[in-house]
């Protein structure tokens, strides 16, 4: 973005409208091509740029007129860059699913900018996911800005659009039934090399995978809520998942700035397997009237360094959701002492799943 | 307008707090100055970061806090890195006050409130700049690079100017880095910063304070004459400069101040420049005419700016190597020339100095600010 008085040949890199020194219009300069004339390459970290190393270019257009522009690809001076901010064309992804995880992981791929598709069930839901998204991502940026994001996302409700996707992630209920036949499904529509991923939280790929023609495609990619602040990726390995779709998952991580770590399909994994029987735990000793809900999760912040309380993240997960984990891992693992204890159930039943109903072990 | 007292307090990691390093810099000066506390008309201030960094502002407040029942006028001057010659050079030109101290001080090190990296790069441009990540450093380097490729240069020149610095800065016990043995080997083996700049091409992250007794009068033969304070200023962001090898700040501010002390570069006796970065010091020898544009290398690799050369610069290590207390170095380099011109540098002490300048930027030459001082 450039203003230039004509007159006084003076340029701003704000949008002023008149010129200081003779009051006469400005215009608006237009740059089409843009190239680079110098470039380093950071190697620190800082807020906003925490993937390192990137490249900043230093680009000068047609009309002499510099910018800089962040990059993870090498180019050399003399290159042109387009002043439209590059596509990353490199993975197109779908994701099934718009619940919370679904919409916060095709949240962070747009800022990622990744092209990206969203499955939801009804047509008339489309318009009201879209309008969330752009809420969502809406806070730091401008409108420009903003409705650039937003040329990455389109949603649809047929699977068929799924047709030409590199990666699609599924983030359906905690359901095997129902994740089974999205699998099922995707893996007739979808390309024989589409990698299918899930962002189960403990439900085995290898049974989500089991009606697939190609197993070695699928596997687990547990993303954390909230998306765009928790690094961690859990990359779950199935039985049959093959080296190259591993490779591939882990790069495509990486590249989305989290942390993947790898772990063989098995129950709750390691987040949920050392969360849940936690949680379970910390409601036993509430049940027992040990101690309050309150000392217990400042026990729990102030004696393990954890930034949440038990009581406190159980809320924000969903007591419904640690509940069916709970189930998951105590059946597996055939271990009776993690099958959720009775005041889980009771808040079910209540409607008091926690934040998301305003009430759960506390009220909001 | 003379300088009558001067006082520091050692730069780097220290323990003391904001406020405590302001006042061991103020009682240093004092007692330095044949001046008291109680003969002082106003204050000026000058800190960059502690808002961001230390969650404290109203900083002149805090300053009247360390001078009991004085309430004399006090304020803060923030012009990023140029602070405390803009602050030095505001003090100068009110022209209501007979005796003036000027306070530079800034703590960089122990809990802070944002990230220094984060913070410094508020000395660049936000709206356009940062969201490209642009942070300080990669202005240096994008700088850097360009110099190199202009006119064909490699790295060595830099390691050169660090290496220099850092000798400059084992004769001078308040330096940062005084105690730190610095070869040309760890230099050149430094990590990557950003291309082509090392962590020996960056000015560490100091805490610091220094203060500068003025007065209209001369009160002993100590003192040391004001010939020029000038400053100027330029555009923010780098995208608006057509040359990214030169700061027109620096330029216009050293013409300025070279009609007003009535003097030409080369009556320059001593040199005290801004070298946040290595690349800095050569741009600022080529902008302050100390020598032809794109000549630095040349003058560097000739040996004339070490002590005993032809035109000593960054006598105290510079602010590579004694310290960048951001708010406090434009007033660290006016007590090392102070120092010189009284013939009270000892071991780095330059052969009898009668004209010393001092050249301050902030950010990447938005701001400049040149003071010359003579015997």
């Amino acid at each position: 973005m450039s203003y230039y008085c004509k007159k006084c040949n003076k340029y701003w890199n704000y949008p002023v409208e008149n010129c200081v020194f003779c009051g006469e219009r400005t215009y608006e300069v237009i740059s089409t091509k843009n190239y680079v004339t110098g470039y380093t390459k950071v190697h620190v970290p800082s807020a906003g740029n925490e993937k390192v190393p990137y490249y900043i270019y230093l680009l000068e257009d047609e009309n002499g007129i510099k910018s800089f522009k962040k990059s993870y690809e090498k180019y050399e001076t003399g290159d042109e860059i387009s002043p439209i901010k590059e596509i990353n064309d490199k993975v197109k992804v779908g994701i099934v699913g718009t619940g919370l995880m679904g919409s916060q992981i095709a949240e962070h791929l747009i800022l990622c900018r990744y092209e990206t598709i969203l499955k939801t069930r009804e047509e008339k839901n489309e318009k009201m996911i879209f309008s969330r998204i752009e809420k969502n991502i809406s806070k730091g940026l401008s409108e420009t800005e903003v409705s650039q994001y937003l040329r990455y996302l389109s949603t649809t409700t047929d699977y068929s659009d799924f047709s030409d996707c590199d990666v699609v992630i599924d983030a359906t209920t905690e359901n095997l039934e129902v994740k089974r036949e999205v699998f099922k499904i995707l893996s007739n529509t979808c390309r024989d090399t589409t990698i299918l991923a899930t962002n189960s939280s403990s439900i085995s790929i290898d049974y989500i995978s089991i009606d697939t023609p190609k197993p070695e495609n699928c596997i687990g990619m547990h993303f954390f809520n909230p998306v765009r602040k928790m690094d961690l990726v859990e990359i779950v390995v199935g039985e049959k998942t093959s080296k190259r779709t591993k490779d591939v998952i882990i790069k495509f991580a990486k590249d989305l700035g989290k942390i993947p770590i790898m772990v063989k399909s098995s129950p709750g994994f390691i987040v949920n397997r050392l969360l849940l029987p936690q949680i379970n735990e910390a409601a036993k000793l509430l049940e027992e009237g040990v101690a309050s809900k309150e000392d217990i999760d400042l026990a729990t912040k102030l004696g393990l360094n954890h930034p949440m309380g038990p009581f406190e993240l159980a809320d924000f997960i969903g007591i419904d959701i640690c509940v069916s984990i709970l189930e998951v891992l105590s059946k597996e693992l055939k271990n009776v002492t993690i099958k959720p204890v009775d005041i889980l159930y009771e808040m079910v039943n209540e409607g008091k799943l926690g934040y998301k109903t305003k009430e759960g072990f506390y009220k909001y | 307008m003379f300088i009558t007292g001067i006082g520091r307090t050692k730069f780097g990691n220290l323990d003391k707090s904001l406020p405590e390093l302001a006042y061991e810099a103020i009682v240093n000066a004092i007692h330095d100055s044949e001046q008291n506390i109680k003969d002082i008309d106003a204050i000026y201030v000058s800190n960059f970061l502690c808002g961001p960094l230390n969650g404290q502002l109203h900083l002149n407040s805090v300053i009247s806090s360390l001078i009991p029942d004085l309430n004399i006028p006090i304020l803060r001057i923030e012009t990023a890195c140029a602070s405390s010659s803009v602050a030095f050079n505001q003090a100068i030109n009110c022209g209501k006050f007979s005796n003036i101290m000027i306070v530079g001080v800034e703590k960089m090190t122990g809990p802070l409130l944002t990230s220094p990296i984060d913070a410094i790069s508020m000395a660049g441009d936000r709206e356009f700049d940062h969201r490209e990540g642009l942070i300080f450093p990669a202005s240096y380097a994008i700088i850097a690079q360009q110099y190199m490729g202009k006119y064909d240069i490699d790295h060595s020149v830099l390691e050169d100017v660090s290496y220099l610095n850092h000798k400059n800065s084992r004769l001078n016990p308040f330096a940062h880095f005084f105690h730190k043995e610095v070869s040309r080997e760890l230099i050149k083996k430094s990590p990557m910063i950003a291309d082509p700049l090392n962590l020996f091409d960056c000015s560490p992250l100091s805490d610091g304070s220094v203060a500068i007794v003025l007065s209209r009068e001369s009160h002993s033969d100590r003192d040391i004459r004001i010939l020029a304070s000038q400053m100027s200023t330029d555009s923010i962001s780098l995208t608006n400069r057509k040359n990214l090898t030169s700061f027109r700040s620096t330029k216009i501010a050293s013409k300025n101040a070279y009609n007003e002390a009535k003097i030409k570069p080369s009556d320059v006796d001593i040199l005290e420049v801004h070298d946040c970065f290595t690349i800095s010091e050569l741009i600022a020898l080529e902008d302050l005419g100390i020598c032809g544009t794109g000549k630095a290398c040349e003058l560097i690799k000739s040996g004339a700016i070490e002590i005993d050369g032809s035109i000593p610069v960054n006598t105290d290590g510079g602010l590579k190597a004694n310290g960048h207390p951001i708010g406090a170095t434009g007033l660290a380099q006016i007590y090392e020339i102070v120092t010189q011109l009284r013939l009270e540098a000892g071991k780095r002490q330059v052969d009898s100095p009668k004209i010393g300048m001092a050249q301050n930027i902030g950010g990447v030459g938005g701001t400049c600010g040149i003071t010359i001082l003579g015997v």
